[in-house]
């Protein structure tokens, strides 16, 4: 493995996450290609093991919108706008193959419209349904099929069943050290804060998955051990909601008398916190994970129970992230026309409300620019919680 | 050429006798539900799903109301705004589709007021739902619209009827057109239970071959009068089709529906029999892109008069589909298997056009493409509505490839669905009389490039 920089830890993440092409363009030139994907539902694992680095596509918040404005209308989610934005400037130029994928209406559109307009050897559109039923399963196990084909086009290589399997583990293994990083938060104060978690979370999408573990497997070394940990603020803040993958708008909160404990959020556990089962066929583990595993309101999970019933069965899972990290407020993010996360609001409000969580609901528009005059609601919201 | 209607109306801007008839069907979906309601029938609330899930709960008996188009009834009969600001105070964001704010006011009036619609609602009002149909398909509202009414109405179950939605290359991966209707079958098996378990009867798979066969007949018949359309000058024009969707996009069940079919293509057949023009003078034939501004529907008779410009085809998500080859039915008995193939072929149907021109998606926009060579257009006009999210989203890209592949020119116009005053028809106007500048130049550019009409 090449050291970038020499760097180590928590340094080498900021490292990667200032400079996030960094290492892929490294590799490229090694004569490694990259896929670049959106969201947290392409499988990296089929990536990786065809020898691919998967690279996930993001936006930048400091990145003032003005090529998209031509393509895409204001009423589309800023982030995805973004995210098209910076690919129409070249920001990706050097990605070999594209997967869009259905996550959400913001993610399908883009997907399509990106590869109308900017051209990569190879794309595929990744079709998941919205139900997580059998028959869906079995439908996104066949799409999957024919991702695998299309880049194993890319690869000029057949996918063998064995390097699948490795890869599962691999990733498993990631997504085991991310949450023992995540576990190093439970203490008051927590050991890491929620700008250095970003970092980390970052870097491992933008480098290959063996660089990722070492990398935080050596963040929880060297946070273990450290003397200057974060203060101990009022608010211990569970995040819900849209994305965040800028760390002035983490600093901001942080900044505000908050601590942030836990992201429920596609930058933070969704795409972690289940490990891919071992299947005889792996693709059946992996098909089940994407659908039914990853938490995101994206996914329709059909109910014919009571509305009380239904929010324990959609989010239960936030109860045991309150109780085990003590969080005592919840910080509930909308990136504008995010519909997904948008028609959630009141509905997550009750449940988080009626476990004696206070929720801070902000709907933002993905620009740095435009985060400032936020500080003084999450200072209010610190107080009143602490 | 010659002209029926030398005076366009101004207010609905209608040219077709039978357009004007068709508000029977509006109205008959509402008594329907009412009657239902005071039989005690159930009643669903009901997204459109091209027919997969609506054919379905209509034959094991259910009653169905839209809420999306109630939404555009209170909008136009002023009743919106009440039930806005109730859908802002319980904390959803504003940006959030108009249509479902709309229903997410009125639904917490409904609970609040022991499931009886208030004094003065809209319409009547809607009846409180027994079961919800959301849809996978066309944007994510569809779905977590519904699935937040839930709060409103704790007992009454959601079910999502989902549609594989692939890009048009992978659509045309080996097996992949099976693999979809596959999924839709088992998936419409599983709707069924729900069904039959929730209202406690069975599915009469006979009485559903019927309604399907019924379908097919009312769509094949509204998409000979598109076919109709394609002469010059056009026998009728967008604010006719707006009137006469309803029966074909909700009704084609319904006898009733095909009946009128046939009066609307006889009144169609006779003015291209006779090269009728629906509108005078005709000189612009435009394509017409989303919703219309309902209110101001007569903003499409001032631009035949003063430009002679004609929508004569319009959004491609509101039209009957393309008929299906015979063959693709033979040893297709199963009901369920003919839905699955009417929704999903609606949704793929222009997926060989977008291949042809290289453009994505295959809904939504390709149709554009061939509406344009099929209708002989000049221009497309784009109104993106600020609160309806699907065809929106593509609809600049739409633009921007209509000009550059076939030279084809468009103009936007904003409006919305449910906040009528973003539609400003002075600005609009004047646009439109800079943009017969702009199409004369392209029919020039279109001669130069060797493209037809
Ligand atoms: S913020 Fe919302 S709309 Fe945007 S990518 Fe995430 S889920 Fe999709
Ligand atoms: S955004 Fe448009 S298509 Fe979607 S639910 Fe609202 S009105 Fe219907």
């Amino acid at each position: 493995m090449k050291d970038i920089n020499k760097k180590t830890g928590l340094a080498r993440a900021k490292d990667i996450y200032n400079h996030r092409s960094k290492r892929a363009r490294e590799l490229k030139a090694e004569g490694k290609k990259v896929i670049g994907y959106f969201c947290c539902f392409p499988p990296v694992e089929i990536m990786t093991a065809l020898d691919f680095l998967p690279l996930r596509l993001l936006g930048d918040m400091d990145e003032p919108i003005t090529v998209a404005d031509g393509y895409l209308p204001t009423v589309m989610c800023i982030f995805y706008r973004s995210t098209f934005d910076l690919g129409m400037k070249g920001r990706f130029d050097f990605i070999d193959g594209f997967i869009g994928a259905h996550a959400c209406d913001g993610a399908e559109r883009t997907s399509y419209i990106w590869s109308n307009y900017i051209k990569t050897p190879c794309n595929f559109f990744l079709d998941l349904p919205h139900v997580d039923k059998g028959e869906a399963v079995s439908y996104f196990k066949g799409q999957l099929n024919y991702l695998k084909e299309t880049i194993e086009g890319l690869a000029g290589k057949k996918l063998d069943i064995e390097s699948l399997k490795e890869a599962i583990s691999l990733h498993n293994k990631q997504r085991q050290l991310v949450r023992e990083l995540y576990y190093l938060r439970k203490p008051d104060p927590p050991l890491i804060n929620g700008s250095e978690v970003l970092q980390v979370m970052i870097s491992i999408m933008m480098i290959p998955a063996e660089e990722g573990n070492a990398l935080i497997q050596e963040v929880i070394d060297e946070v273990k051990t450290r003397q200057d940990i974060p203060d101990k603020k009022n608010g211990r803040l569970l995040v819900w909601g849209s994305l965040i993958d800028n760390i002035k708008f983490t600093d901001l909160i942080e900044s505000s008398g908050l601590n942030i404990i836990i992201e429920d959020t596609a930058t933070g556990t969704r795409p972690f916190w289940h490990d891919i089962e071992e299947t005889e066929d792996p693709l059946d583990g992996v098909a089940r994970h994407y659908l039914q595993e990853v938490k995101c309101p994206r996914t329709f999970a059909e109910t014919d129970t009571s509305y009380k019933e239904d929010l324990e069965n959609r989010y239960s899972y936030l109860k045991d992230f309150a109780k085990y990290w003590k969080v005592n407020g919840v910080f509930g993010n909308i990136i504008r026309n995010c519909d997904i996360h948008g028609y959630e609001i009141p509905a997550v409000k009750d449940y988080l409300e009626s476990l004696g969580l206070p929720v801070l609901i902000i709907e933002q528009d993905y620009s740095t620019a435009s985060l400032e005059p936020l500080r003084t609601r999450f200072q209010a919201f610190a107080e009143t919680i602490g | 050429m010659k002209t029926e209607n030398k005076k366009i109306k101004k207010k609905s801007g209608k040219t077709l006798q039978t357009a004007r008839e068709a508000s029977y069907f509006a109205k008959k979906m509402l008594k329907n539900a009412l009657q239902a309601q005071e039989e005690g029938r159930p009643i669903g609330w009901s997204m459109v799903t091209w027919w997969q899930g609506e054919l379905i709960a209509r034959a094991i008996g259910a009653e169905l109301v839209f809420p999306e188009n109630y939404g555009a009834f209170c909008a136009a009969t002023g009743g919106a705004e009440k039930h806005l600001e109730i859908s802002d105070s319980e904390g959803y964001p504003a940006t959030l589709c108009g249509y479902a704010r709309n229903s997410i006011g009125y639904a917490k009036l409904l609970s609040d007021n022991n499931f009886v619609p208030y004094e003065g609602a809209p319409g009547g009002g809607l009846a409180k739902p027994k079961f919800f149909l959301a849809s996978g398909t066309a944007c994510d509202a569809r779905y977590k619209w519904f699935q937040a009414l839930k709060r409103y109405f704790t007992e009454a179950p959601v079910w999502t009827v989902d549609l594989p939605m692939p890009g048009t290359k992978e659509f045309f991966y080996k097996g992949n057109k099976e693999l979809g209707l596959k999924y839709i079958v088992d998936h419409l098996k599983d709707y069924v239970a729900f069904l039959e378990n929730l209202l406690g009867t069975k599915l009469d798979y006979d009485r559903l071959n019927e309604i399907v066969d019924q379908t097919f007949k009312t769509l094949a018949l509204a998409h000979e009068v598109d076919i109709l359309r394609r002469a010059v000058p056009s026998p009728m024009v967008g604010s006719d089709f707006w009137s006469i969707m309803i029966p074909h996009l909700y009704l084609p069940e319904d006898p009733e529906a095909y009946e009128f079919y046939k009066k609307v293509y006889a009144e169609v057949k006779q003015r291209v029999d006779n090269k009728i023009g629906a509108i005078p003078n005709e000189k612009y034939r435009l394509m017409f892109a989303e919703l219309p501004p309902w209110h101001s529907l007569g903003f499409f008779g001032e631009l035949a008069e003063k430009f002679g410009m004609a929508i004569v085809i319009e959004s491609w998500n509101y039209h009957a589909i393309l008929p299906i080859p015979e063959e693709e039915f033979e040893g297709v008995t199963d009901p369920l298997e003919k839905v699955a193939m009417l929704t999903y072929y609606k949704w793929t149907e222009y997926n060989k056009v977008a291949l042809e021109y290289n453009v994505d998606p295959g809904f939504f926009m390709a149709a554009y493409f061939q509406f344009a060579k099929d209708y002989k257009t000049d221009g497309l006009l784009a109104h993106p509505l600020m609160s309806c999210r699907p065809a929106t989203y593509t609809l600049l890209h739409t633009k921007n490839t209509l000009e550059n592949k076939l030279k084809i020119p468009g103009v936007v116009i904003d409006g919305d669905i449910i906040d009528l005053r973003v539609f400003n028809e002075k600005e609009a106007f004047s646009k439109m009389e800079a943009f017969v500048e702009t199409m004369d130049h392209y029919r020039e550019e279109r001669k130069k490039a060797g493209i037809a009409w």
